[in-house]
């Protein structure tokens, strides 16, 4: 009998079991992704740095000529194991030509491995470890592939000094030490004959680089060793996880949008089974009356839905499968996930879906205990308790008929309704957080954060400052004859150049490097302070927040550090905010012959304030007097620096697809439900000669009223909401506070409401068209 | 007298589960204004579908009807809406009400939807205070649908049914879910509103409330089997159980 009940049940409760169904699907397919995120986000580095054989330590030595740090870190008794990576130096893209065209898609030095001094494991894009590379052929990284259309089997040609080799393009390859932001380092693996064959040109060694991967028990000895030797870095494994900050941060967006997605399927999903309990109080009663005691009552409906969790969290646990995939696409380009535990989690999540639903189910059914079965009967015609509702009156309402009827309906149910508004302005300000963020990563309120002076445009082409990035004592040099050169061709302006170099610095007992920037050339700008004043002497330095947390100092403190071997005291002035360097030196200060850790290129003010039409077209007077197509504006630079617009930009793209996907489903689902449970009204609503037109709209205007209303709570709180979120994010990036975000009025305030609205009005009322079947003589077969 | 409904060979068919179920045979009928006519019959003999088929709440399978001269067949879905919300008014055996609306707004809802009602919604709704009044439920207009009992709640499905001052009324067994009291009550205001002019349809088991009725038809398988004329009732209890005496054995001669 039993089952014999279940089947009917299925049957003819079709609709809603189905609609239930879905929302199972849905919630699993969210939930087995959100968790796969959240594995690839916490644990998903840690083992790429497992297979990828990363060591304790990596020393990095940049920019200089030879000396013995290789050696004394092998002599040290804490070390078990040392391997060395030497890299060739390409200084522009222009060395390479791909289909005739010389190479303008990236700015720093690219760098060339051999395949036989490989120091850890690298992939190609099928995740498989590349041994060895062939003759006349190259892997190459993100940074060398940014907009550039090159496919497998294509060839680059390279000529470096007399020196040129035409190599085939094998893919793409991950590599664990490296960044893969556009605004690293391009790295190319080719084949060792190929390599010795560049080798042996001087070209190749204008700049050099080594990394040392070390594996030792004793980290602090090999930094003990490091301090004796300029343009030597050590990195522990832990401290190079940072160089996936822009990809955690990728992953940190998507996981929250999954748990916005989980939110919204469960919030879904708990009204769906409301929806259904309550439709069946009547035979609840009737099961009651005939003597069937509550337990197996309860049994029953726990039974069919288990029957269907079970059924829709395995569906949805394969379909999400496809839609991790599309989530994680970004983060698995640059990283080796593991896909093992991923599997387990996922089907452990969708297992956490099914018992969530009895949980729900079984909250749901308490009441058929307390029932007596003339109560059950009582209420079965909706299975609802009435209780006052609306303050409206229609009588007293200036509302047309359908509108006054949505909106009593909407506050009739605040619960029911707020819970979508909670959900459709979480969509919203997905949507617009992001549009945010991908505007402000590229505006040029951001500048100060560059700690640059102000300026119009920006010399990016490493070769042209490659000889300030080898001997900062340069930079007067290359400063003059940049000036000269703009004042030849009629663009007079005067020229700055910022660096970072890393120093030790300590304050009493604490002790932490720091990277040191400072703005070298003729500017009435100072850096901009939060707190304090900017240094002015060249025994002062402002420091970020961090920095002087890391040292345990405050303003006014004395800090020292140790440059050029020589130790240097300097007074904390102030406080700044940076996304490049912890301290800042007055622009006076001597760094000597010290190669730069980082340059920001040569930034331009020129003289007179032309406009933006003149600063343009200067900008595309110095590309061709430079020879280089990388001389950028101020937007352009900052889009470039940051690297991170492009990304938000694919985020907010997909979280728009998703919003109209999610923001669909709720609505025709939802909607589909009322609809169902509204079914003896609707037949009422006929029989007294109200039309379709009216029934449709009063479906389709709740929707409506619920998503302007989430645009509106969206908008009240989105600029506080992204400015805090910005500030966490540029804390992580840089160590910046007071950061305001940049918006577009017409994008946040305009597309995305009009995406939200527009997709309810029109999933609500093809929905509602469902109303039509309805008939006004369903009034006599209604239960 | 005027006539207000008239069906010619009118018929209704289901299928269920592929089996032809012919509910209503050739029924031709005409209703005058001002008459109150019962329909009875055993369970499933049609009375309800007849209702629904005259009133235009569902469709016929074939035949005519006719309702103040127009053919309902022959109007859109559109148009029936209307003269079901101008010129109809209905009442179910279940208190149908809409749950999100106090009973008094449940009353005028049909007029604040009608294009024929001219007066302010001020105006309406003291209309429907006045009806209520009239039911003696003006107490309860505030109140949610949960807090009446169902003989008030029938007594508010009168009021909305009346409130566009149709010309018919159409009552799917009125008294159905009410006690002795209450159907009683109900009864009497319907009779109330015939004997203002308004012509009520009336399904109903029942044969005290039949007895009340000024004509009686009897439906047996979808087919009008017999009909009684009754003439108009006046209000005497001797009267009602003598026409109740009457009416029950002119049932029994139908097989009732």
């Amino acid at each position: 009998m039993f089952w014999r009940i279940l089947k009917k049940d299925l049957k003819r409760k079709k609709t809603m079991n189905i609609i239930l169904l879905l929302f199972v699907i849905l919630c699993s397919m969210f939930a087995a992704a959100a968790v796969n995120n959240i594995i690839a986000v916490t644990g998903g580095i840690e083992h790429y740095f497992d297979v990828a054989d990363v060591p304790d330590v990596i020393v990095q030595i940049i920019n200089s000529g030879e000396n013995d740090v290789e050696e004394k870190i092998g002599e040290l008794a804490c070390v078990r194991e040392i391997r060395t990576e030497h890299y060739l130096c390409v200084l522009s893209s222009k060395y390479f030509k791909h289909n005739g065209k010389e190479l303008d898609n990236f700015t720093n030095t690219a760098c060339l491995l051999s395949d036989s001094e490989m120091a850890i494991n690298y992939f190609d894009e099928n995740n498989n470890i590349i041994e060895s590379v062939d003759k006349g052929c190259f892997y190459a990284n993100a940074p060398f592939l940014q907009d550039m259309d090159i496919k497998e089997g294509d060839e680059v040609e390279l000529t470096v000094g007399d020196s040129h080799l035409t190599l085939k393009f094998m893919g793409r390859f991950k590599g664990a030490l490296f960044d893969s932001r556009n605004t690293a380092f391009p790295y190319l693996i080719i084949n060792s004959a190929d390599y010795d064959y560049l080798d042996k040109d001087e070209a190749t060694h204008i700049m050099n680089g080594w990394q040392f991967c070390v594996n030792t028990s004793d980290v602090d000895e090999i930094r003990e060793l490091a301090k004796d030797y300029s343009g030597v870095y050590v990195y522990t494994r832990e401290e190079i996880k940072g160089i996936y900050l822009y990809d955690m941060l990728s992953a940190y967006v998507l996981m929250m949008i999954s748990i916005v997605l989980m939110f919204t399927a469960f919030v879904v999903l708990r009204f769906t089974i409301g929806f259904t309990i309550s439709e069946e109080f009547r035979e609840i009663g009737v099961m009651k009356a005939v003597g069937i005691r509550g337990g197996s009552i309860r049994s029953l409906y726990i039974v069919k839905y288990l029957a269907i969790a079970v059924i829709g969290a395995l569906i949805g646990y394969f379909c999400s499968v496809p839609l991790g995939d599309m989530m994680m696409k970004t983060i698995s380009e640059n990283i080796v996930l593991g896909s093992e535990s991923g599997t387990l989690m996922g089907l452990l999540s969708s297992g956490l879906v099914v018992i969530m639903i009895l949980l729900f189910c079984y909250n749901c059914t308490r009441s058929v205990n307390k029932l007596s079965p003339i109560d059950a009967v009582r209420n079965g015609q909706t299975g609802e308790r009435f209780r006052k509702k609306s303050f409206l009156h229609l009588g007293r309402s200036k509302l047309p008929q359908a509108a006054f009827l949505s909106v009593n309906d909407v506050i009739s149910s605040p619960k029911q309704f707020s819970i979508m508004i909670v959900v459709f302005t979480l969509c919203i300000l997905l949507m617009a957080i992001m549009s945010n963020f991908a505007l402000t990563f590229k505006s040029e309120k951001i500048l100060r954060f560059f700690n640059v002076p102000s300026c119009e445009a920006h010399i990016m082409d490493s070769e042209i400052f490659a000889e300030v990035a080898a001997d900062q004592g340069t930079y007067k040099q290359t400063i003059a004859d940049t000036e000269k050169l703009l004042a030849d061709n009629g663009m007079p302006g005067k020229c700055t150049i910022t660096t970072a170099t890393q120093f030790e610095t300590s304050h009493e007992d604490k002790t932490a490097k720091l990277l040191f920037g400072v703005m070298k050339g003729e500017t009435n700008d100072t850096l901009y302070v939060d707190k304090g004043s900017a240094p002015r002497k060249t025994d002062e330095i402002a420091v970020t927040v961090s920095a002087l947390d890391d040292l345990g100092a405050e303003i006014g403190d004395r800090v020292t550090a140790v440059i050029n071997e020589k130790e240097y005291e300097f007074i904390i002035t102030g406080t700044y905010s940076s996304f490049i360097s912890q301290a800042f030196l007055y622009k006076d200060f001597d760094l000597g012959n010290l190669p730069a850790y980082t340059i920001l290129g040569i930034q331009i003010h020129f003289d007179g304030s032309p406009d933006k039409e003149q600063i343009n077209k200067n900008i595309e007077k110095l590309k061709s007097l430079l020879g280089t197509d990388k001389v950028h504006s101020t937007s352009d630079f900052i889009e470039h620096l940051t690297g991170m617009s492009d990304t938000l930009n694919a985020i907010k793209q997909m979280m728009m697809i998703i919003t109209v996907i999610v923001t669909a489903l709720i609505v025709i689902l939802m909607e589909r439900s009322f609809i169902s449970k509204e079914k003896s009204e609707i037949a009422l609503m006929k029989a007294v000669g109200v039309g379709n037109g009216s029934i449709i709209l009063q479906h389709s205007l709740r929707f409506v009223i619920v998503s302007v209303i989430a645009c509106i709570v969206s908008t009240a709180v989105l600029m506080p909401i992204s400015n805090v979120m910005m500030n966490w994010v540029g804390n992580m990036v840089g160590d910046v506070s007071g950061m305001k975000c940049d918006f577009d009025p017409m994008e946040i305030f305009v597309i995305c409401p009009a995406i939200l609205i527009g997709v309810t009005v029109i999933g609500s009322f093809l929905t509602a068209l469902y109303t039509k079947t309805i008939k006004a003589s369903d009034t006599a077969s209604i239960e | 007298m005027d006539t207000v409904l008239q069906t010619k060979g009118l018929c209704k068919t289901y299928i269920v589960n592929k089996h032809q179920n012919n509910v209503l045979k050739n029924i031709d009928l005409t209703i005058s204004e001002g008459e109150m006519v019962a329909v009875m019959g055993p369970s499933g003999s049609g009375k309800s579908t007849l209702l629904y088929c005259v009133s235009g709440m569902d469709k016929v399978t074939a035949g005519e009807v006719f309702f103040n001269g127009r053919e309902t067949a022959k109007l859109s879905d559109k148009e029936l809406a209307r003269l079901r919300l101008d010129e109809m008014g209905f009442i179910f055996q279940q208190m149908y009400m809409m749950k999100n609306l106090s009973v008094l707004d449940n009353i005028i809802f049909p007029a604040v939807k009608s294009k024929k009602n001219t007066e302010s919604r001020r105006q309406t709704e003291e209309r429907g205070r006045a009806l209520m009044h009239r039911l003696g439920i003006d107490d309860v207009g505030g109140n949610d649908i949960n807090e009446v009992s169902g003989g008030q709640l029938q007594r508010a499905c009168i009021c909305r049914s009346m409130i566009n001052n149709p010309r018919m009324i159409f009552a799917d067994e009125p008294t159905g879910a009410l006690n002795r009291a209450s159907s009683d009550e109900v009864m009497n205001e319907l009779l109330s509103l015939n004997r203002d002019g308004t012509t009520i349809m009336c399904v109903t088991h029942d044969a005290k409330v039949a007895a009340k009725c000024s004509r009686v038809l009897y439906l047996v398988d979808g087919g009008i089997v017999g009909e009684k004329e009754m003439g108009h009732f006046d209000g005497g209890d001797k009267e009602l159980r003598d026409r109740e005496r009457e009416l029950n054995n002119w049932l029994m001669e139908q097989g009732w």
